[in-house]
């Protein structure tokens, strides 16, 4: 192995450094970074995840949240109303998460493009409205109150700093386990499949199984970032899971850079630190994500991380 | 029945096979020996493509049976048809070209069926898949070397000419160490100097023993390679034998009559 190898397999040594020390840097306004930093996390969780189904395997989502509902709901629901800890309502809502995606994955995923878009929207929607109908267990539209703090074997996160680190742990072991799929022959079978699904089985390939077997993967990362997220807010409501937060994670990806895995992160951390950014033109958010996101589709077609690789060329450390 | 003992490998049962109202392929029999270049010709429309979607698995016939190397695969998935040591090509090319992946990629897919990918493997058994792909590496640039693509490998296919493409999806399927080839259409679209060293290859690769099923226009070509002609007009099988009784059937003169083939030849077994 060479000293290039070595590096890029160390990616992770650097952005964990600078995370780790930037609440050291602010000091007193630390609680706020991380406050937003947290948000950022859950949301790199996510677009990871979204990356790899749609990206890389191919097969489009316009409802990503449907899954981060599902995890959101089950660590509220089984820590409020039943008392059971964090870390095991987290355990179940990863298996529930995947099981149904086991369940749907195999009909939904026999769709194509358009019809898979509009299946995976409804699911959104029928996901949503269960929640509002099925209120004695969820607290319908108004939502659910009163969620513990996530603990960890008798350790209780109590303030930001807290969860700062513990979700930024599970953004590097989500991204980690993505990296470490999308360089083996499994990221190249997404590919075929992605590029020529036909073909692709010609080769031997079983889609149907890794089409599943991806969407089961991606969506109990989506629910790890519900259960994440739910324990730091301490309340949920229906609004925060809709297809508008879907669309959201799809800015994400297509800002930062489709199929790049990377470039769905930086997406992610940019849109969830905007906003702060750009706290005194409040009224004109929407606005200037929208300008934005129209800048870069059409100058940076691959994205802000396609931006970074063509850096790379031009100094010549990339080695192709 | 013992398919093996008769050196068949490939046994085509009475399949038939309609599109809305279209009898693509009626009650069409054939046999394919072990080791040899069988060919599939006929005018256009005959079926012939619509014959290796069904032997691969991507059309499930409507009647009839098909074995390969002693299984029943009618109506099999064709992954499952590829496992057992089938690989195809196709005749508008269809390499993998998403996320810029490379000629050597798309050869590394080829061998998915030894690598055997998978979500757990691929996080905590890294090593052992770097490793086994290390080999495939090797393995791939041996047979890019054969195909005549020495250092391709890194190129995005769609930097490479429609001939050197076509070379690219021959070591693609050579990845997967087929018993038999489904070819369709390997030549269409290559100079006459492309289609010379094209047949150089499939002789070779009939030299190591893989059985080759190929449809083909370039009658040429057909007449050069093949061992065994089997004759489909409007989706009946019209003729079989060898290149020679082919080209004496009248029936078959006389589908191919006022016909053209690619270069306005105009006819079929030309000296």
């Amino acid at each position: 192995m060479n000293i290039m190898e070595r590096l890029k397999k160390a990616w992770w040594i650097l952005p964990a450094v600078i995370l780790g020390i930037i609440p050291l840097i602010f000091k007193e306004k630390s609680a706020y970074v991380s406050g937003i930093l947290i948000f950022a996390g859950i949301y790199i969780i996510l677009a990871v995840g979204l990356d790899l189904l749609m990206g890389y395997a191919g097969q489009i989502s316009v409802g990503h949240a449907s899954f981060f509902a599902i995890g959101a709901y089950s660590s509220a629901i089984l820590t409020v109303k039943y008392g059971i800890s964090p870390l095991l309502a987290m355990f179940f809502g990863m298996f529930l998460s995947g099981l149904i995606a086991w369940i749907i994955g195999r009909p939904v995923l026999a769709l194509k493009e358009y019809y898979l878009a509009m299946a995976t929207l409804a699911f959104n929607e029928i996901v949503i409205t269960l929640i509002i109908e099925i209120e004695w267990l969820t607290g319908g539209a108004s939502g659910l109150k009163n969620i513990p703090s996530f603990s960890l074997f008798g350790f209780t996160m109590k303030n930001n700093l807290h969860y700062y680190y513990f979700v930024w742990f599970v953004v590097f072991l989500v991204v980690a386990m993505t990296i470490a799929i999308v360089k083996s022959p499994m990221g190249r079978t997404l590919i075929a499949i992605h590029s020529d699904e036909v073909a692709a089985r010609t080769f031997g390939i079983n889609s149907t199984k890794y089409k599943t077997g991806i969407f089961v993967l991606v969506n109990v990362f989506a629910s790890v970032a519900g259960s994440l997220y739910a324990h730091y807010m301490g309340f949920i409501a229906p609004d925060d899971f809709g297809v508008s937060t879907s669309v959201n994670m799809l800015v994400m990806l297509f800002l930062g850079g489709f199929g790049t895995i990377y470039g769905p992160a930086i997406g992610a951390l940019f849109l969830k630190i905007l906003p702060e950014l750009t706290y005194f033109f409040q009224d004109y958010e929407l606005l200037i994500n929208g300008v934005i996101l129209i800048i870069v589709l059409v100058f940076m077609p691959k994205g802000m991380y396609g931006i970074f690789v063509a850096m790379k060329r031009k100094i010549g450390f990339s080695r192709e | 029945m013992n398919m093996d003992k008769n050196g068949i490998i490939l046994k085509i049962e009475n399949i038939s096979k309609r599109f809305e109202g279209v009898h693509a392929l009626d009650g069409v029999s054939f046999s394919v020996k072990k080791g040899q270049i069988k060919a599939l010709i006929g005018p256009n429309g005959a079926g012939k493509t619509t014959m290796l979607n069904v032997i691969s698995g991507l059309v499930p016939p409507d009647k009839g049976n098909i074995y390969f190397k002693d299984n029943d695969i009618t109506g099999q998935p064709p992954n499952i048809i590829a496992s057992l040591g089938m690989g195809r090509t196709f005749q508008l090319i269809r390499l993998f070209t998403i996320n810029e992946a490379t000629v050597m990629d798309n050869l590394l897919i080829g061998a998915s069926l030894t690598l055997k990918p998978g979500i757990l493997k691929s996080i905590f058994l890294s090593g052992r898949v770097k490793r086994q792909e290390t080999k495939l590496k090797d393995k791939a640039l041996e047979i890019l070397n054969f195909v005549g693509l020495s250092g391709k490998e890194g190129v995005l296919p769609s930097a490479l000419s429609f001939g050197n493409q076509r070379l690219v999806e021959l070591a693609r399927a050579l990845m997967m160490d087929p018993k038999m080839l489904v070819l369709d259409e390997p030549a269409s679209g290559l100079n006459d100097m492309e289609v010379e060293n094209f047949k150089g290859l499939l002789l070779s690769l009939k030299d190591r023993g893989i059985t080759m099923l190929i449809v083909e226009h370039n009658m040429k070509l057909v007449m050069d390679i093949a061992d065994d002609i089997v004759v489909l007009d409007f989706g009946k099988k019209l003729a079989e034998g060898s290149p020679k009784e082919v080209c004496a059937n009248p029936e078959v003169i006389a589908a191919y009559l006022g016909t053209k083939d690619k270069n306005g030849d105009g006819v079929l077994c030309s000296k």
